[in-house]
């Protein structure tokens, strides 16, 4: 028998998404490295995708970088369509990986982050956004990179204890105790 | 209550929807990605996107007034790459510095150095006679992308698109976008922005540019002009953005590569936006703060003995000046 709590689910999703957004709105514009900045929209996509996966995943994925899209000032689009891609590149393999597998979720977000951040900077630079292909790389897509990878860690570390800690759905995750990684082979 | 289930088969909730890998939504959601990349790209500071984000900055603006109260006491924090990168002189004169300005800091209180900015700017507003709004800045850039300030002030306060944005020093960015509260502000410093430009001593006159490290680049001055380190630099008001005279920042370095026609001139802005700090909308310029036909008949003559030195390449700095000011209005 397994244990679903979606209304715990939906709640923490909720909660972290108010987080993310306070955070994005209030910590990264006043905190950065070079010209990088956090996106914690990519953090709530890469934890959502990590834990709960799936379309779950991609909705989280979509809306987040929509959000995002509208605290900057580029195009709207790009961002939600990057982390879409990502969140669902992310959440497609396993579920609730973050509990079962830390270091490989953090590894997989990482590259994530990178390839986003790559592709993002690029569109911007395809676009017009900047003059250099060297600036774009080392003073926008690294820092930004660093930056956000760094930031996740924490999450990553919250969400994890979230879903394997608990006895009955507590935190972020489709189960309680035990990944989908697992109880898929039940269905 | 956690609801049981058996075997997952849950009939609601997250649960039966991640049976799915969600690959059609992702394939519904990149195409609307897409449409609306588009779209937005092909808006020009006007238009649906533009007014959901001014409505969407609006109502997130308690949230960044949070932010930067909490965030104030370590603004310091980011420069700390850029301190790990100075060498070691560098370092000894900021110590130094860091000691007097520490003796100097405890003397003065956060309600005089208000007090201190209002009079600057209002001195400022005096000088220049500058049709103005007084606003403050409320948060920065959320993006690696742009240099940008946002202000507590917007189109109710009837600023718009492409009005010029002042500090105490002299000019620091123009609006970008305006909501009906807040207005996005791309700084003089932004990779994008581009300001006409003089230099006060020698009236030579040129573009000033940002770039993505932060320092700013005064491009078409030619050769055949006097520019010195320490000259100041000033809005022109050719491109007729932005008002004659401000202050932009000094000259750092000059630079004359061998056969070139136009100095690689390196320019230390005079201002560097902080969160909470007073600035200035000017609203409208007056006739004698546009530039005038001499001006221009001096920017062309600039031009001109470039050109005969066999630059063809180059357009007209007063036209190009006042395009390429235009485009950063945009």
């Amino acid at each position: 028998m397994q244990v679903n709590d979606s209304n715990k689910n939906r709640r923490s999703m909720v909660r972290l998404a108010l987080v993310c957004l306070f955070l994005q709105l209030a910590l990264a514009p006043n905190f950065g490295i070079a010209n990088g900045r956090i996106n914690f929209g990519l953090i709530y996509a890469g934890v959502i995708a990590l834990t709960i996966g799936g379309r779950t995943g991609v909705v989280a994925g979509f809306f987040a970088g929509l959000v995002f899209d509208l605290c900057t000032t580029g195009p709207v689009g790009l961002m939600s369509l990057l982390l879409t891609v990502a969140a669902f590149l992310m959440g497609i393999e396993v579920r609730n990986r973050i509990a079962e597998d830390f270091s490989g979720s953090v590894v997989l977000f990482v590259m994530c982050a990178f390839v986003v951040s790559v592709f993002y900077n690029l569109a911007m630079f395809l676009v017009g956004q900047g003059g250099s292909i060297v600036d774009m790389l080392f003073l926008r897509t690294l820092p930004t990179f660093i930056l956000t990878g760094a930031a996740f860690v924490p999450f990553a570390l919250i969400a994890g204890k979230g879903t394997a800690g608990s006895s009955l759905g507590g935190g972020l995750g489709p189960v309680g105790k035990h990944s989908i990684k697992y109880s898929l082979g039940k269905r | 209550m956690p609801k049981l289930s058996g075997k997952g088969t849950a009939p609601s909730g997250f649960r039966r929807n991640d049976s799915s890998s969600g690959g059609a939504l992702l394939v519904i959601f990149v195409a609307l990605s897409l449409v609306m990349f588009t779209m937005s790209v092909r808006e020009n500071g006007t238009g649906l996107f533009s007014g959901v984000r001014g409505a969407f900055s609006t109502i997130t603006m308690p949230v960044r007034y949070l932010g930067v109260a909490v965030t104030a006491p370590f603004n310091g924090l980011g420069n700390i790459f850029s301190n790990l990168t100075a060498d070691q002189g560098t370092l000894s004169d900021l110590k130094a510095e860091n000691e007097a300005l520490k003796s100097k800091n405890a003397e003065l209180e956060e309600a005089e150095q208000t007090a201190t900015r209002l009079q600057n700017l209002l001195a400022l507003k005096s000088t220049y006679n500058l049709q103005s709004t007084a606003a403050r800045i409320i948060s920065g850039s959320n993006d690696s992308w742009s240099d940008t300030v946002t202000i507590d002030k917007g189109s109710s306060a009837g600023l718009a698109v492409g009005m010029p944005v002042s500090d105490s020093n002299g000019a620091i960015g123009q609006i970008i976008e305006c909501g009906v509260a807040t207005s996005t502000v791309r700084l003089i410093t932004d990779e994008n922005s581009s300001v006409s430009a003089m230099i006060q001593s020698s009236r030579a006159q040129g573009m000033l540019k940002g770039s993505a490290d932060g320092t700013l680049h005064l491009t078409l001055i030619s050769t055949d002009q006097n520019v010195s380190v320490g000259d100041t630099v000033m809005t022109s008001g050719l491109g007729g953005v932005f008002p004659k005279g401000l202050p932009l920042g000094t000259v750092q370095s000059v630079n004359k590569p061998a056969g070139a026609l136009y100095y690689e001139i390196v320019v230390k802005p005079l201002s560097s936006t902080e969160s909470f700090e007073e600035v200035l909308v000017i609203t409208s310029l007056t006739e004698d703060q546009q530039a005038t036909n001499e001006d221009i008949a001096s920017a062309d003559s600039q031009d001109s003995s470039s050109s005969g030195t066999g630059n063809d390449s180059e357009s007209n700095s007063d036209s190009k000046a006042s395009s390429d000011e235009s485009k950063s209005s945009e």
